[in-house]
């Protein structure tokens, strides 16, 4: 028997059908977790059997959605869902043992979507990146096909540039703008030597 | 039948080493309803995977708990390995293997102390945790630490084990098997401890298989799951491996299903010591795990299957990591479990899960 | 079945040695890999840092301005990154474990200038 996991996505209204699906073909309920995304929350429902572990994902919940509770089929769900509620704060209908809100005595509510500096400056960076990698094939194409008659040195330098950019994208902006500037006197240095040569 | 009433049992109480609260309630002696809250001690810990980068993150998922420590730094490796599509080399697999396993006997030899002191025999608790002294003292000697070892990294393990130690660990073993014997023989023979514990608990296989129930509580239902019959890493090279069953269900089962699991483990450690292949303990890891990638597996710890997952970002941080621990898959099984017992069992039923609440809680 | 099955085990106690040691008195001698403290070799440090970026509970510090090294004992978790990681190898493991004290406080070591690293190249040739 060896072991294999699978990720699929599930639309909300699918799940009540999902489970009872699962519970009839004999699944095991492995676990439920969420995500806190910028879209809403992503709800992962796994099932094994015979050691193929499904994760079925149900993207984007939002807080004025209703997710019906699979604690019918599967009770030891209630336990997940009533954690899903408390830290995520996604309104999950119909638990068998339901707590309302106090599973979890926390000092704050939902503190799980609660999103941190830190993860907020990972999500920029990744998002820079990810622009200024789009920005650089952009130009790579455009620089590409039209003007062949230009000296090859100048669209490498060009690429050159744009790779320090994206580089720079990811750092904190401090540290950039003191890489910029380091750039940039040697760019004035290389200059003064060139014309001194010339 | 008297009237209904209800009994608050915990957090705090003598027999529950964790932070578990039950509303029990009861009509005369009988337990009719279980209700359990948790929540005590939640500590955020999956929070703090936005603050650590995937390196650092692995000292914060062995302090999840302190008895699976070992077990959760594996499984959190495991997981952000295949996230990564990093393999790591088998010398490095079968180290994992031989800690873990010597792990899954601390952790059981503790239990059935905690169990034997539940029932008010406390020789046999002596008795229990002299013995697992002896592998913390392995412990002590190959990684480096008791509880927390810091052994395992991404990519690998951070120390290896030569011969000689290994030669040590089989020899330590050989010393544990024959007193532990005769220390299973008081738990399966003593009539002072089965006057406690058979038939006390019982829950079928049917609810079992219902309640979705995982590890040592499931397989003394007859639900012959065990992770590690899947043959992830080097689990997957062991020449036969059969989970141990029960088929009685109740406390008595549960004992006896850990009690052998014990024996089992030395004899798994004995056999991946006999065919363990030199070679790297770990590859480098370069890079970040990917925007969107995900990946989950799941490791058999003592306490039964523990589910991991990772979500990358792009970034040295994970976006999310997840751990669902055996103990909250068999809350359910705990309430079914306590449904018509006498409130003098409620302690020795709540123990045979091995209730790991901070876990849980993370 | 039967009754005090533990018997042998437990009349064969009283003539064995014992399994613990008399504290006080006698000391256990810690195994060579024990993860006790961090110790640092200060003529080798190059103040580079990456010990400081590697701990995973901020512990360490590094002043490259005053030329120190400082650890925080009380936050530091003995998992070793900052050995593994430093790249002069000037950090390693002591097998003893950090006493004990009565107020939280940061142990600061000074970094000597380097500039010896030529002179001890010359004086080894």
């Amino acid at each position: 028997m060896g072991f294999a996991t699978e990720f699929t996505t599930l639309a909300l209204q699918e799940l009540p059908e999902l489970s009872n699906q699962r519970k009839a073909d004999g699944w095991r309920f492995v676990q439920l977790l969420a995500v806190n995304t910028d879209m809403g929350i992503d709800l992962i429902y796994s099932f094994m059997k015979d050691g193929l572990l499904v994760n079925s994902e149900i993207k984007g919940v939002t807080k004025d959605q209703v997710v019906p509770s699979i604690t019918n089929n599967f009770l030891a769900a209630f336990v997940f869902e009533n954690e899903v509620h408390d830290l995520f704060g996604v309104n999950i209908e119909g638990i068998a043992i339901d707590f309302g809100g106090n599973f979890y005595a926390l000092a704050q509510k939902e503190p799980m979507t609660v999103i941190s500096p830190e993860q907020k400056a990972a999500r920029e960076k990744a998002r820079k990146i990810a622009e200024a990698k789009a920005a650089k094939e952009k130009a790579s194409k455009e620089g590409a096909t039209p003007e062949q008659g230009k000296p090859q040195a100048v669209t490498s330098a060009h690429t050159a540039d744009d790779d320090l950019e994206a580089k720079l994208a990811g750092m904190d902006p401090e540290k950039a703008a003191k890489v910029r500037a380091a750039m940039a006197t040697k760019a004035k240095k290389e200059a003064a030597r060139d014309g001194e040569g010339a | 039948m008297g009237k209904a009433t209800i009994i608050p049992f915990g957090p705090q109480h003598p027999v529950l080493p964790e932070p578990l609260h039950l509303d029990l309630v009861v009509e005369d002696e009988k337990v009719i309803e279980a209700i359990p809250q948790i929540g005590f001690v939640h500590r955020g810990l999956e929070k703090l995977v936005e603050t650590r980068d995937y390196n650092q993150f692995i000292y914060v998922a062995e302090r999840i708990c302190g008895i699976c420590a070992f077990g959760h730094s594996y499984g959190y490796a495991e997981t952000v390995e295949r996230l990564m599509g990093v393999e790591v080399p088998e010398r490095g697999q079968y180290l994992r293997v031989i800690w873990h396993e010597l792990s899954r006997i601390h952790s059981h030899i503790l239990w059935l102390g905690l169990a034997a002191d539940a029932f008010g025999y406390e020789s046999l608790f002596m008795h229990c945790w002299r013995l697992r002294e002896r592998v913390l003292d392995i412990f002590e000697k190959t990684t480096g630490g008791r509880v927390i070892f810091s052994v395992v990294k991404v990519g690998g393990v951070v120390r290896d084990i030569d011969a000689a130690q290994l030669a040590e660990i089989i020899r330590v073993l050989e010393g544990i098997k024959s007193d532990y014997r005769q220390l299973m023989d008081a738990f399966l023979k003593d009539s002072s401890v089965m006057n406690r514990t058979v038939g006390v608990g019982y829950l079928s296989f049917e609810d079992a298989t219902n309640l979705s129930m995982v590890g040592p509580f499931a397989r003394a239902s007859n639900v012959a799951y065990d992770v590690r019959s899947l043959g992830i890493g080097a689990y997957g090279t062991l020449s036969d491996f059969q989970p141990i069953v029960d088929t009685q269900g109740d406390c008595y089962a549960r004992m006896k299903v850990r009690a052998l699991e014990v024996l089992q483990s030395i004899d798994i450690i004995e056999e991946m010591i006999a065919r363990i292949p030199a070679g790297d303990i770990s590859v480098p890891v370069k890079g970040n795990p990917a925007e969107g990638a995900e990946a989950a597996c799941v490791v058999e710890q003592p306490r039964g299957e523990c589910y991991y997952y990772a979500r990358g970002n792009g970034s040295k941080n994970l976006e999310r990591m997840r751990m669902r621990t055996p103990t909250s898959q068999n809350l359910a099984g705990m309430v079914k479990a306590l449904e018509g017992c006498d409130l003098a069992d409620v302690n020795m039923i709540i123990l045979t899960i091995d209730p790991c609440i901070s876990c849980t809680e993370r | 079945m039967g009754a005090f099955k533990l018997g042998k085990m437990t009349i064969s106690g009283l003539f064995k040695e014992p399994e613990t040691v008399q504290y006080p008195v006698q000391t256990k001698t810690p195994p060579a890999g024990l993860k006790g403290h961090v110790c640092i070799d200060v003529t080798k440090c190059i103040l580079c840092g990456i010990c400081q970026k590697r701990c995973p509970c901020s512990a360490i510090n590094v002043s490259k301005q005053e030329r120190t090294w400082s650890i925080d004992r009380f936050r530091c978790v003995q998992c070793g990154s900052c050995v593994r990681e430093c790249p002069k190898s000037c950090l390693s493991m002591d097998p003893a474990y950090a006493s004990c004290s009565t107020k939280k406080h940061e142990e600061v070591f000074e970094i000597p200038e380097q500039q010896k690293s030529e002179e001890v190249i010359k004086t080894d040739a």
